[in-house]
């Protein structure tokens, strides 16, 4: 590995994300909150100029067309570490501890939504708009966003790219990266910009529909009311983002083929698609039915609830449209299963994605027939295209490794919170990049409470499931180390 | 007529045996490999490449009238057409043997790409057997089945069963649904057509025509066959396999494949959606006792190799006493032998190969719709021309055997009877002996 090339893509990622980090500013600036300009000017000269650092160490080369793959995993990796950290400054000046900050910074830029707030109120509204932020940048994927935004990565970015999203199909909507990178933010502005305007016209206060809106289409779940979507009692805004975050979990190279090269039937046409919504149809009546025999809400309610919070918790959105943590063992037991789902791959949505989970479920029954016909040949097909062995195996492992470390850190966490519920939800909540989970890490509770190494693992927990781990198990070897400095 | 043949191999030889009396052949190919058999036909041969522009002139090109291209190598064959092509606009046939060129030449698309391609007819045998196959397995107990005028009219074949009540009676007593008419008998091995006062005996293999729904209705009443088939069994995986099982899959019957060879398994497990593809070879007893082959519907073997498929059929056939079993064969010779230890049907893809040819190089007019019986039967298409005077059918005086299986009038379909009365315009479908044909066209074109 070429230490330089590294030092340079993060050099050219923090100088650019330095100068977005500039547009909360407007935002105060329209709401007359002076005081915020200042951490946001702050945490702009600081990314660039470490961005600047970064590249005069790099020797300001622009030549990225030899990364390698090793390179690219790495370079992603501190792309996702580094930015969060550039993104928790303004924090610390409205008084948050410097490892909560960096913990709503992360969970915002991996769209997790888990959040280390109690009190709402001492917050200015700059404050909440840039962790809505955060999400919206990191829900399409950093490195798609720069490599959409930066033409230095026109080659590089194709390493990066996947490395970023290692999902099993290789969605592309052109045949250059750059152009697919743009493709899928264009689908994404579109989006965000038509679910603004409904929550407008649904009658939710500007600012509010843009934070709410980003947090949506991102599957982040940040909302500037401390009650989330509760909190607005408006039942059109419950189903509008209901809708939106349907889609923000559905992939968006599928919905651009819809949007915009008229192929309507693309989505439908999709397995993972139809498996993804059937799964959300499934659960939601399952999760009505458990509502309604407990007595929680009433049968019209319900319908909404149960829809919003299936789809809400298998986006990995983490938006509640009620306290779910109060609801019954039977319906927190339909939410939990969900969150071991999460979205479709090429989505904003974390998780496992679905086309793994429908995957799983085709090899279990591939197995289950080879024991009735043991000389059959039976390829496992997703789409009516076979998927070759290494994909197989790739997916087989990522499926071992999330229960691993699944289950490691909700050991750990068990034993440091003293708490089942916290160790075990909490860990499927952040590594699916979900949010809030049960009890007291709630949707109406927070992350606040837990302990120092608590929120470490749980910061790496979402780092790593948003890089859906490979790059993360990459750097378990140690091969991955052998570090170059190479004549420039 | 003149027409030329490139490529000495055993489908130029069965196509230059089939014409080579009626028609002047020249045969173009690689001179030194020429196969014995060849030197018994009467034909010219060229000693050359079907591509090659001087090899073409040399055969007399110019004066032919159909270029027939059957050489091992589809390329060289449709390079050859389209040499032809380019000297001189005569009707061109081209065989082919694999799939992905099959679709370029036959896909309706070509026709909006820039240029055509140009060849005239395309004749892929094994797409063919698929198709035959497919038809005898969508129509159970028969054992052969064509159909004419856009599936109006059929031609079935059934073999007539120890409990059948047409067993031991008379033709004309035999009391059919309207619009039925038997009009052959193949009685071992030997096609006959049948009077009235003929006796339709055990085994015989007899061949109605008529009316889609009346024939239905014969199948319905006569042959009881009304259960359906549910499950099939291919054994081979090959185009043929391949293409049949796409097919069954579609009419909705469960297919299991067996396949000897790995590779060829994972390509066809990829190409198919609901089959199941077992990796194992057609003559493994085991193999098939596990997998209860024997309980399936009907039994296809088609590996390309006669032998092997009619090991197979016989221990299939044991395996499952009433199940029906379709085999390939690709010797003539060897059919009959298949049939003689009890295989219900046979079929190759060159007799099918051989109808469809027969059919394009026949005169306009007269059309060979199918041949019956390896070729001893044939159904002919034919137009009456505009003087002809209207005649009742008992009063056509036929010196040869034949019978005038359905008329069509218009957009009318007819079964004729005696008293019918057949006009100028008619289109007739008359079933007869190869022999006879020549007879019968000659009859009804004056």
């Amino acid at each position: 590995m070429k230490i330089t090339n590294i030092l340079n893509a993060l050099g050219l990622i923090l100088i650019a994300f330095g100068i977005i980090m500039l547009t909360p500013i407007a935002v105060a600036v329209m709401e007359q909150e002076y005081s915020s300009i200042i951490p946001f000017i702050t945490a702009s000269f600081v990314s660039v100029t470490l961005g600047f650092l970064f590249q005069r160490y790099g020797g300001f080369s622009r030549n990225f067309d030899d990364i390698k793959r090793n390179e690219g995993l790495l370079i992603v990796s501190l792309a996702w570490i580094v930015t969060a950290g550039m993104g928790a400054i303004p924090y610390l000046f409205y008084g948050l501890h410097p490892l909560d900050a960096y913990f709503e910074s992360v969970s915002g830029i991996t769209t997790t939504g888990a959040t280390i707030l109690t009190d709402f109120s001492l917050y200015p509204k700059d404050f909440f708009f840039w962790r809505s932020l955060t999400q919206w940048l990191g829900g399409m994927g950093i490195i798609v966003l720069f490599v959409a935004i930066l033409p230095q990565f026109a080659v590089a970015g194709r390493q990066m790219f996947f490395a970023e999203a290692p999902g099993p199909t290789e969605e592309k909507v052109t045949p250059r990266i750059t152009h697919t990178a743009k493709a899928l933010w264009l689908v994404y502005v579109v989006l965000t910009v038509l679910e603004i305007i409904l929550l407008v016209v649904a009658g939710m206060p500007l600012f509010d529909a843009a934070c709410n809106a980003f947090s949506t289409m991102a599957a982040g779940g940040f909302s500037p009311n401390p009650l989330s979507i509760m909190g607005y009692d408006n039942s059109s805004v419950t189903w509008i983002i209901t809708c939106f975050m349907f889609l923000a979990g559905g992939n968006f190279a599928l919905q651009y083929r819809v949007l915009f090269k008229r192929k309507p039937l693309a989505l439908l046409q999709s397995e993972e698609f139809r498996f993804y919504a059937l799964i959300v149809l499934l659960c939601s009546a399952g999760l009505w039915v458990a509502l309604v025999v407990s007595g929680t809400a009433g049968l019209i309610d319900s319908v909404r609830d149960s829809l919003f919070q299936i789809v809400s918790i298998i986006t990995t959105a983490g938006f509640s449209s009620a306290d779910f943590a109060m609801w019954s063992v039977a319906a927190q037991t339909i939410i939990f299963t969900v969150m071991l789902v999460g979205g479709c791959a090429g989505s904003a949505g974390g998780g496992v994605k679905v086309i793994r989970v429908l995957f799983g479920f085709k090899y279990l029954k591939r197995e289950i027939t080879q024991i009735i016909h043991p000389k059959a040949i039976l390829p496992i097909k997703i789409d009516n295209k076979t998927v070759a062995d290494d994909i197989q195996r790739q997916i087989l492992g990522f499926l071992l490794f999330y229960l691993v470390l699944m289950t490691g850190s909700a050991l750990v966490v068990t034993v440091l919170e003293g708490s089942a519920a916290v160790g075990l939800v909490g860990t499927a909540a952040t590594i699916g990049n979900i949010g809030p989970g049960f009890g007291e890490i709630g949707p109406m509770g927070s992350f606040g409470g837990l302990s120092v190494p608590t929120k470490i693992i749980f910061i790496i927990n979402m780092v790593v499931g948003r890089l859906e781990l490979i790059p993360f198990l990459a750097m378990l070897h140690p091969d991955f180390w052998s570090f170059r400095r190479s004549a420039l | 007529m003149d027409l030329l043949i490139y490529g000495a191999t055993e489908l130029g030889y069965m196509v230059a045996l089939r014409l080579y009396q009626e028609h002047s052949v020249t045969l173009i190919d690689d001179l030194d490999k020429l196969p014995d058999k060849f030197n018994s036909l009467d034909i010219s041969f060229i000693s050359g490449s079907g591509a090659d522009v001087d090899a073409l002139e040399q055969a007399n090109l110019k004066d032919c009238e159909l270029f027939i291209a059957c050489a091992e190598l589809d390329e060289a064959n449709i390079v050859a057409c389209w040499t032809v092509k380019k000297i001189v606009d005569i009707e061109t046939i081209c065989f082919v043997r694999t799939m992905e060129l099959y679709r370029n030449l036959v896909s309706p698309k070509q026709n909006r790409y820039q240029t055509r391609y140009d060849i005239d007819t395309i004749i892929w045998p094994e797409q063919l057997l698929t198709q035959d196959i497919f038809r005898i397995i969508s129509v159970p107990d028969a054992i052969d089945v064509e159909y004419f005028a856009e599936g109006r009219a059929k031609l079935f074949e059934y073999r007539i069963k120890e409990d059948s009540i047409l067993r031991d009676s008379l033709v004309m007593d035999c009391s059919f649904p309207e619009n039925v008419l038997i009009v052959g008998i193949t009685r071992d091995h030997n096609l006959f057509i049948p009077d009235g006062s003929t006796v339709i005996q055990e085994d015989d293999k007899v061949i109605f025509m008529g009316t889609g729904p009346a024939l239905d209705t014969l199948a319905a009443t006569i042959f009881q066959s009304t259960n359906s088939i549910k499950s099939a069994v291919l054994i081979g995986g090959g185009s043929v396999g391949l293409m049949l099982a796409q097919q069954l899959e579609r009419a909705g019957i469960r297919v299991k494949l067996i396949e000897r060879d790995k590779d060829r398994c994972v390509f066809l497990a990829d190409k198919l959606q609901k089959s199941l593809i077992l990796h194992g070879d057609g003559t493994d007893l085991e193999l098939l006792e596990s997998e209860s082959i024997g309980d399936a519907d009907v039994t296809v073997c088609i590996t390309n190799n006669d032998e092997k498929n009619l090991l197979c059929s016989l221990l299939v056939k044991q395996l499952g006493t009433d199940r029906r079993i379709i085999t390939r064969v690709s010797d003539a010779r060897t059919a009959q032998l298949f049939e003689r230890v009890g295989i219900d049907v046979v079929v190759s893809p060159r007799d099918s190969a051989l109808t469809e040819l027969l059919n394009r190089v026949q005169a306009r007019d007269v059309n060979i719709l199918a041949l019956v019986e390896g070729g001893q039967g044939e159904v002919l298409r034919l137009t009456l021309p505009a003087g002809f005077t209207d005649t009742r059918v008992m009063d056509v005086k036929f010196e040869a055997q034949a019978i005038i299986g359905v008329l069509k009038r218009g957009r009318r379909l007819i079964i004729p009877r005696g008293e019918t009365v057949i006009k100028a315009g008619d289109l007739l479908k008359i079933f007869t002996m190869a022999e006879d044909a020549e007879a019968v066209k000659t009859l009804f074109a004056g």
